[in-house]
């Protein structure tokens, strides 16, 4: 499947637990003030690439711990991310999910846009709008204290956020 | 008529042909001419072709000279225009010797070393201090003099003109580059470091006082780094001494505070003494000897059972805890010390690297404990320390597995290198280390030296495959990638001119080694005079060192492998199949050569992965100078060091270990390899180990991990700083006080990027990081 990003980072330490592959994936209808990635917001720039593509990229790395959908906002194009979460999980690696949005939201409405689809193959989800002025550098992977780390999977099934140590 | 002269200075003054004629005579004289006249003749017929020549033009000295040598011949004075060119010859020499060491001495006494090049050649030196210019000014001289008259011309040449480069050229006649100490053996029995006599240390604090003692001595007498490739063994004695004597003080106390024994230290005394002479048997950590059943009986004569089971309690108790304390203060000790005292004319610490990981014993792991959490506590304001380098051996069945005693040491020193950039980690079971390893010799464990140097394998005497007392004698690199512009994209020529050069190397270092042999142990009052080389302590101090230096090992290395491949078919080893190939090839030949050659001398033959310092950028600016820029060979300040993949080259961590891991087998005289992580891998340690672990399981010998350690002064954080402080939130700049940056230049860490020579700074800017 077809996917707008704004780029790829082998090797990262910084998105998530061990040595991971990051997709930041071009399109953010936030606009969060401070945003560390702003050139990722426009739905028109970037470039297109094959999500297969991105899977050989992934399975050339065999030190992967596991792979970060990020951006721009990841659930604008959760068809695609789903759809390669789903080949990404096959090579028993783990996902870890950034969005913009609440859990609470995507799983209200997880029935529409494949959106309940990406929850479905993220292990790790980091919620929540950036918000400059709850900005701290002392939380693991997030960049204000509003943002969560989810474990997503035990979320789905209670039905609410459960937070957990990353 | 002429009536000026130009000089060659510039300088326009008036033409004088008695100067010429004077000249001339001087030339003649010297093959026994005698009529001042004819030099006038010729000097008079040299004016008349120049103005025939060049109506109304001013000539230049150079001008007139070649016409004096040309009007000679023509007019039948061979012999005169023979000692006439060389009398020119002579004179230019003196000349340029004087301009050029003037001019440099110039330049290190008036340019700030933020300016100089030259001052900054060596990131250790503060080229701005007294002590750090006085060195210099010996430096350059002595280098100076070297290439006029010591060197060989074809090596003086080849040296010059950047073919080669023969490293710490000004200590050419005087010293070898580096040893790794025994300490144990230095210890036993004490030393002397020339103005009087150290016993043999009783506790953990002299242990590692005497540490840094030995090494600022052994530098005094080198010019390379001084390593201890077995310092958890060594210091372990320490830890036991110190154990012993914390517990014995601890009986004592409880002695008279519980049992109310009055000469409490007497009583103790007197156990201690009857216990050793009886079964020689002291307290330990381990408290598995049998010491204290004997010492109970013993006891009953001051108190009842109970008593004296609550006395030995509370001295185990305290005899621990106080005797991991002084371990602790006794390795922030060294840390410090190795980081404030000098050598080498006062000008730098010495460059200094320990080895440990590996003790299993109670005591080693003591040490090996808190030597880390000292590096990991950083200096008096919480910086990183310098020196010394760690490194922390790895070895399966020791420290490698989850099951291993030592894999929680092993845990520890990652999270340590995480936020220090030390300790490195060197890797045993490498199988060109793993060779020589025998269980319980850990002299057979393979060490390695600061810069990357590895010396163990041992031609000259194969019994004494060991690291320790042992060392490299010097080194000269091969500049491979002029080789491989001035092959034109023939490999085949490539390899004869390689083949040539390495040839040339061997012929140099064997030229350097017959200098060395004739110096006597007196020139090296601690090096040989106490023992400190292996084979020394049976020499007398008026007997030449020759036959015991023959344990040391002479490095060919080279630099470069990547502008190489690029000259030669358009890629480096990162890019493609081919070059990687060719690049095996390439550092397999030189290798091959070496080895014949230790074969056919009975001496250390070896490769080296160049480290490279001052050399980057040399090079390199050599070579654009002569051959132009060119795409990936000369565009840039810096060659790449040895064999790794361009630090510019984006290329994940997998691959580029798994790209320069056959090279560490290749270069049997040292290598390492780094991965830069982006990022402050202090919150991700998983990540860090295992990349680490990638290292060992692809056959590395020798690797660290970069990541940029940031420092703000005023508040005290480290970790990662952009152009605000995230702590405090303060601007770089503001109140003039910038960050401190620690990075690693070749293999050293360096406090600012002032520091930096031209071409290192260039390779600093230019590293990508293996993440973002």
């Amino acid at each position: 499947m077809k996917l707008r990003i704004a780029g790829t980072v082998n090797d990262s330490i910084v998105d998530g637990p061990g040595i991971r592959f990051s997709i930041f994936v071009q399109g953010c209808p936030h606009n969060c003030k401070g945003c560390h990635n702003p050139q990722t917001h426009d739905f028109n720039g970037g470039k297109i690439v094959d999500t297969d593509e991105l899977l050989d990229m992934i399975k050339g790395n065999p030190l992967l711990d596991g792979v970060t959908f990020s951006g721009g906002e990841p659930f604008c194009q959760a068809e695609a991310l789903a759809y390669l979460g789903k080949e990404i999980k096959k090579l028993d690696l783990n996902i870890v999910t950034f969005t913009g949005f609440t859990f609470e939201k995507l799983y209200d409405d997880r029935s529409k846009e494949h959106w309940g689809d990406l929850l479905g193959v993220t292990d790790f989800l980091i919620d929540g709008p950036f918000i400059l002025e709850q900005k701290d550098w002392e939380i693991k992977f997030r960049g204000s204290s509003n943002q969560r780390y989810i474990d997503c999977q035990k979320s789905l099934q209670a039905g609410r956020a459960v937070e957990t140590e990353p | 008529m002429i009536i000026h002269i130009i000089k060659r200075d510039g300088r326009k003054v008036p033409f004088n042909i008695e100067k010429i004629a004077n000249a001339i005579f001087k030339a003649a004289q010297a093959r026994g001419g005698t009529d001042f006249n004819v030099a006038m003749d010729v000097a008079v017929e040299v004016c008349r072709l120049y103005e025939e020549q060049n109506p109304g033009k001013t000539p230049t000295v150079e001008e007139i000279q070649d016409l004096v040598e040309k009007t000679l011949i023509e007019k039948g004075h061979a012999q005169t225009a023979k000692a006439y060119i060389l009398y020119r010859y002579e004179r230019t020499r003196s000349r340029e010797m004087k301009t050029n060491l003037m001019c440099v001495l110039n330049e290190l006494t008036f340019s700030p070393a933020k300016d100089s090049d030259i001052k900054r050649e060596n990131a250790n030196i503060d080229g701005d201090t007294a002590m750090g210019t006085m060195l210099k000014y010996g430096s350059v001289s002595a280098k100076e003099y070297y290439e006029m008259y010591v060197l060989e011309p074809a090596h003086a040449k080849a040296h010059r003109e950047g073919d080669i480069h023969i490293h710490d050229l000004d200590f050419y006649t005087l010293t070898t580059t580096c040893t790794q100490i025994d300490l144990k053996k230095l210890f036993t029995n004490g030393f002397s470091t020339g103005h009087g006599f150290l016993r043999e240390p009783n506790d953990i604090a002299s242990y590692s006082a005497l540490a840094c003692i030995a090494i600022q001595s052994n530098q005094n007498d080198q010019h390379g780094g001084q390593s201890i490739p077995t310092f958890d063994y060594a210091m372990a004695d320490g830890v036991k001494k110190t154990y012993a004597s914390r517990y014995f003080q601890n009986v004592a106390r409880a002695l008279s505070l519980i049992a109310g024994v009055e000469n409490e230290f007497e009583a103790v005394d007197e156990i201690k003494k009857e216990i050793n002479e009886k079964y020689d048997l002291k307290p330990t950590l381990e408290n598995a000897n049998g010491y204290k059943e004997k010492e109970m009986e013993l006891l009953l004569k001051y108190t009842d059972k109970e008593t004296a089971e609550k006395i030995q309690d509370f001295a185990t108790r305290n005899a621990e805890k106080e005797t991991d304390r002084a371990t602790y203060q006794a390795m922030e000790a060294l840390i410090h010390n190795l980081n404030t005292m000098n050598s080498r004319a006062g000008a730098q610490t010495p460059f200094s690297s320990i080895n440990y990981g590996t003790d299993t014993s109670p005591e080693g792991r003591m040490v090996i404990k808190n030597v880390l959490l000292a590096q990991e506590a950083g200096l008096g304001n919480g910086e990183t320390p310098i020196f010394p380098i760690h490194i922390f051996k790895i070895k399966e069945g020791i420290n490698y597995n989850p099951t291993d005693p030592n894999y929680d040491l092993f845990k520890l020193a990652c999270r340590v290198s995480a936020k220090r950039l030390f300790p490195n980690f060197s890797f045993i079971d490498a199988p060109y280390n793993l060779q020589y390893y025998k269980e319980g010799n850990p002299d057979t464990e393979i060490a390695y030296m600061g810069c990357r140097t590895r010396v163990i394998g041992n031609n000259y005497d194969p019994t004494r495959e060991i690291v320790t007392g042992r060392g490299n004698l010097s080194f000269t690199s091969i500049n491979l990638p002029r080789l491989a512009i001035k092959a034109d994209h023939n490999v085949g020529l490539f390899f004869e001119m390689l083949e040539e050069k390495v040839e040339l190397v061997i012929d140099q270092l064997m030229h350097r080694f017959n200098i060395q042999s004739q110096k006597r142990v007196r020139n090296y009052p601690f090096l040989m005079g106490q023992g400190i080389w292996i084979d020394s302590d049976k020499l007398a101090p008026d007997d030449t060192v020759g036959e015991v230096l023959k344990h040391g090992t002479l490095s060919v290395g080279f630099i470069g492998l990547a502008e190489t491949l690029k000259a030669l078919i358009g890629a480096h080893h990162g890019e493609s199949d081919e070059a990687r190939e060719l690049g095996l090839e390439i550092v397999s030949a030189m290798r091959k050569r070496l080895d014949e050659e230790s074969k056919r001398t009975g001496l250390n033959f070896s490769l080296l992965a160049t480290p490279a310092e001052g050399l980057s950028g040399r090079f390199v600016r050599m070579d654009a100078k002569k051959y132009g820029i060119i795409e990936g060979v000369t565009d840039r300040d810096y060659y790449t060091n040895s064999f790794h993949v361009p630090v510019y080259y984006p290329i994940s961590a997998f691959e580029k270990i798994k790209i320069e891991a056959p090279y560490h087998e290749l270069t049997n005289a040292g290598h390492i390899s780094y991965i830069e992580l982006d990022g402050d891998p202090l919150e991700n340690l998983s990540a860090f180990e295992k990349i680490v672990r990638c290292m060992k399981e692809s056959g590395i010998g020798y690797g660290a991990i970069n990541h940029p350690v940031d420092r703000d002064p005023c508040c005290g954080y480290t970790g990662i700083i952009g152009e605000t402080c995230p702590c405090c939130g303060r601007k770089e700049h503001s109140n003039n006080v910038a960050f401190d940056r620690i990075r690693r230049i070749t293999g050293y860490l360096v406090g600012t990027l002032d520091r930096f020579n031209n071409g290192k700074r260039a390779e600093e800017h230019d590293r990508v990081k293996h993440s973002i």
